[in-house]
């Protein structure tokens, strides 16, 4: 009996979910939630047997294949493995929550629950294609997906917002388009299987460092790295709640994940030569994003800084790996960037429901309005209090042993770049002025009424607070998947 | 001479369309006339059909019939009956309306006979046929501006026809032939080859709005009807371009033509958009577009000769040009003229705000839409013929594309100041039927290039 296609599966039920509220004559907004939310489950099921099923050793798992445009070797590849089942697991689960979220929103719910289901599939897709021009495809709709949301849900100035990500990503991603083209055109047979340009990368010499230098560009837009991060923040401010989680918990990944996927494994050597300066790109963005959050008193942007940070110790993460010279060293490198990855979309992801939360109540974000919430809304505040301390990297929550294994990595390897670790120190200062400033302190008048998590509030945040102790406390469970192509990564 | 006839099979069909359709128009019967022209060009396109995947030619070499002739009917003879579609909106209920389907389908018999141009006399032909047709077309209105556009039009055509005849006959007296395969032979004269090249250039320029040859564009798609201006973007330019593939395919590669015609998709394509960026009426911004479009069939033009993926990237972009320029335009039709009138439309008609969101996103080039397909073959057919840096200027003219048609779509989901008119049935027709080509074409490409790529060289 042929294996049933779990991947495809999952990758495309929420288009049919799209493509049903699509067709019904006139559903209500609690039905449309509601197919949005079952989507998002079953899909979510759909991952969660694909954890099941499992990666391989060597290479892909769990493949499939169809024939799409054989004149010019593509073809729809589809597959996973230790980087990106995690990113799979990841995105389904914040997808969920999101559509939990949001099922009280009642302006244009259609659109809405559309727009979502078409990312979902985007997110997906982007961590499980391996055939370049559907990689290509998927990254692009998601963007487009990403411009509507913001443009049409987002607060007072979106439509700025919307246009300046919009621009700046697009311009970011034909530089991809670029590389592709170099590598399709240099590999021995037309095609655009990813996986034979892994196993043999196509470019090398001059081709492949300038086919680095685009991809660099694309992903570093993406990521975002200092200097191209400046879209991050306007974006994040502008957007609806539910973008932020999205745009910060899996779309970043899109490019922390490209940058392994792409850059690391498929121009291997020119990533080895420029590996020192990679390296300080990751350790600028880190310590930029840090100090850049100290100075914010907007929650939402101060949230959005961090993850600058937090993507800047991937960078490091995978620098370090494509310098490392001990196949062990570079793979505990890898498994702390990709745990990273994780972990981000996780504390971030709810670290922007809750500052969502607060801004529903308050209709205001700046940190001075605030103060003694914690007494006010005991639930809330106590939620964000583990959440940030998960955020700046407390042992036992989930940043920290991602975190753990970059540094020792980076120690073993290039010790000068330790530097990073500085910014764990002014994250936490942050964090912990944010904490005081919103929650601690007396409790204002104004504020007293504010009511605490409702229910749908609490099935949001609470699944995601379980998963960051979850990660914090046994990480094995993640990291053995995540280790197991790691550990077998050639990368000649 | 029978098989010859029988190859000319569809284009024969069409012009005894246009002659049918007039002789119903002498008899006061202008629905007739558009069924029997609708008719017609359906028939043709059925009889194109055998011919795919044929490379021959006809009456001593000088009508090809290969891959650019046969796709060329395939989609110019759909298209036209979209823009006689169009046009029935347009003309209903003026003096000679049949007048205006009989030469819908002459102009497009000239298009077809200059994407099988297989003889300098052809491009001359072609030329003047899709003309003299299109002058008649756009000045069909009769009002100050329609005569206007219709005689700054003829102006600009007659002088760049002059000197593409008066440049071909340098190629002739050089190559004592006017067959295009034997043009090769004129590089050992190098003024002549210049001279010969450079008309060729002018005269299907002017055709194929090519900067700096475009003057004539915004002001012929603005003061004529709308469904004109939707025709002549498509139509003509696809003939000329495809005749301008046919004429350097018989060029050796080395003689230097790629870097002139890398030269002009530069100044078109960027040209075009930054243009574009300026206007507020959505005529001359879709006209604008439409010159910028022409520069990246010039990528493909650029490669023809040393990379395989030349013609088929050529035909697949014609393809997806087709449906989402008609498409654009056949909203256009629906909303109206300014940018204000798009205010709103994604909110009080939304099946036509998604469809138009999608036409213009498929112009910039995102996946998985037909623009991206036909976008994606040019760039690799440029890189493939080594001009990497062109394929990188086509990239930066996408973005700077995204901020032209942005200006359409934002101010389509702002909210609403008046309400829009109900839409006529056969520009929704256009547009739906623009809509679905324009989603197939990018997602079952296979189909489309199977055919033009089993016969690339």
């Amino acid at each position: 009996m042929p294996m049933l296609p779990l991947v495809t599966i999952t990758l495309f039920l929420p288009l049919a979910g799209a493509v049903l509220i699509l067709a019904m004559p006139r559903p209500t907004a609690r039905r449309m939630h509601g197919i949005g939310i079952a989507t998002a489950a079953l899909t979510l099921a759909g991952a969660v047997a694909m954890w099941v099923r499992g990666v391989s050793d060597a290479g892909f798992a769990q493949l499939e294949e169809l024939e799409w445009i054989p004149v010019i070797g593509a073809a729809y590849r589809v597959g996973v493995d230790g980087i990106s089942l995690p990113l799979v697991l990841l995105s389904a689960v914040l997808f969920l929550l999101a559509f939990i979220f949001t099922s009280s929103l009642r302006e244009r719910p259609r659109s809405y629950v559309v727009l979502a289901l078409l990312l979902e599939t985007a997110a997906i897709g982007t961590f499980t294609a391996l055939d370049a021009i559907l990689f290509y495809v998927f990254f692009e709709v998601s963007l487009v997906s990403m411009y509507f949301m913001i443009a049409g849900w987002g607060h007072e100035d979106r439509q700025g917002a919307a246009l300046m990500f919009f621009l700046y990503t697009l311009l970011g991603s034909l530089p991809l388009l670029l590389a592709i083209l170099g590598l399709y055109l240099g590999s021995p047979e037309p095609s655009f299987d990813m996986r034979a340009w892994i196993a043999d990368p196509p470019l090398d010499g001059a081709a492949a460092m300038w086919a680095l230098v685009a991809m660099l560009i694309t992903f570093a837009v993406k990521i975002p790295a200092v200097p191209l991060h400046t879209w991050l923040p306007a974006a994040h401010v502008q957007a609806p709640t539910v973008g932020s989680v999205i745009l910060a918990g899996i779309m970043l990944k899109f490019g922390t994940y490209g940058l392994v996927r792409f850059a690391l494994q498929m121009t291997p050597d020119a990533f080895r030569d420029a590996g020192l300066v990679i390296l300080a790109l990751g350790v600028v963005s880190a310590l930029y994003g840090a100090f850049a959050a100290l100075a914010q008193t907007d929650l939402k942007r101060l949230v959005a800084y961090t993850s600058i940070n937090h993507m800047g110790y991937v960078i490091v993460g995978v620098a370090v790996a494509a310098l490392a010279v001990d196949p062990a060293v570079r793979a505990v490198a890898l498994d702390g960037a990709v745990l990273q990855m994780v972990s981000h979309g996780l504390v971030t992801g709810a670290l922007f429901f809750l500052v969502g939360m607060i801004q529903d109540r308050a209709h205001s974000r700046e940190m001075g309005e605030f103060g003694g919430l914690l007494n006010t809304v005991p639930l809330l505040g106590w939620s964000f209090v583990l959440t940030a301390f998960a955020s700046l990297g407390l042992p036992g929550l989930a940043h920290f042993p991602a975190e753990f294994q970059i540094f020792l990595a980076t120690l073993w390897t290039v010790p000068a770049a330790a530097v990073v670790v500085l910014g764990i120190a002014v994250i936490a200062g942050t964090y912990v002025k944010a904490i005081r400033e919103t929650f601690l302190g007396e409790a204002r008048d104004r504020w007293q009424s504010m009511p605490d998590m409702s229910l749908r509030e609490v099935l949001t945040a609470a699944p995601l607070l379980v998963l960051t102790v979850a990660i914090g406390v046994a990480p094995s469970w993640l990291l053995d998947i995540i280790h197991r192509t790691t550990s077998a990564l050639a990368l000649q | 001479m029978t098989r010859d006839l029988a190859l000319l099979l569809p284009e024969i069909a069409v012009l005894l369309t246009a002659v049918a359709a007039l002789c119903a128009e002498m008899l006061r019967r202008s629905r007739i006339a558009l069924t029997l022209a609708i008719a017609g060009l359906l028939v043709a396109t059925g009889l194109s059909m055998p011919l795919v995947g044929m490379d021959t030619t006809v009456f001593g070499g000088s009508f090809r019939i290969d891959a650019l002739s046969v796709w060329a009917k395939l989609i110019l003879l759909p298209a036209t009956v979209l823009s006689l579609l169009l046009a029935r909106d347009d003309v209903r209920g003026t003096a000679r309306e049949g007048t205006v389907y009989s030469l819908l389908c002459l102009a497009t018999v000239g298009a077809l006979v200059l994407a099988g141009a297989g003889d300098a006399m052809f491009l001359v032909l072609g030329t003047l046929l899709t003309g003299l047709a299109t002058f008649a077309l756009v000045a069909y209105p009769g009002t100050n501006p329609a005569t206007e556009a219709a005689m700054k039009f003829f102006v600009f055509a007659s002088v760049t026809t002059a000197v593409m005849i008066f440049g071909l006959t340098y190629w002739f007296g050089a190559a004592g032939s006017t067959l295009l395969t034997d043009m090769a032979d004129v590089d050992a004269i190098p003024m002549a080859a210049v001279v010969g090249l450079v008309a060729v250039v002018v005269g299907l320029g002017y055709k194929a709005s090519l900067v700096p040859f475009h003057f004539w564009t915004p002001d012929a798609y603005e003061g004529g009807p709308l469904s004109i201006a939707a025709y002549l973007s498509v139509v003509p330019k696809v003939g000329a371009l495809f005749a301008l593939a046919q004429v350097v395919r018989g060029l050796p590669v080395d003689s230097g033509w790629p870097a002139v015609i890398a030269g002009l998709a530069v100044l078109t394509m960027s040209y075009g958009y930054l243009a574009a960026l300026v206007q507020d009426n959505v005529i001359r911004l879709l006209a604008y577009s439409s010159i910028a479009q022409s520069g990246y069939f010039l990528l493909g033009i650029v490669a023809v000769g040393s990379s395989r993926l030349a013609l088929p990237s050529i035909i697949l972009f014609a393809a997806a040009y087709t449906a989402m320029n008609l498409g654009a335009f056949a909203v256009a039709a629906t909303t109206g003229r300014v940018l204000d009138a798009f205010r709103g439309l994604g909110r009080t008609r939304p099946l036509t705000g998604i469809a138009m969101v999608v036409f213009l996103l498929s112009l910039v080039g995102i996946p998985p839409l037909a623009g991206f397909v036909g976008k994606f073959l040019l760039f690799a057919a440029a890189i493939d013929a080594r001009f990497t840096w062109l394929a990188v200027v086509a990239i930066a003219n996408s973005v700077l594309s995204l901020a032209v048609y942005l200006r359409i779509v934002v101010p389509m989901y702002r909210p609403a100041e008046v309400s829009v008119a109900a839409p006529s049935a056969w520009p929704g027709v256009v547009a739906l039927t623009a809509f679905a080509a324009t989603l197939t074409i990018g997602l079952a490409a296979q189909f489309l290039l199977a055919g033009p790529m089993a016969l690339a060289p």
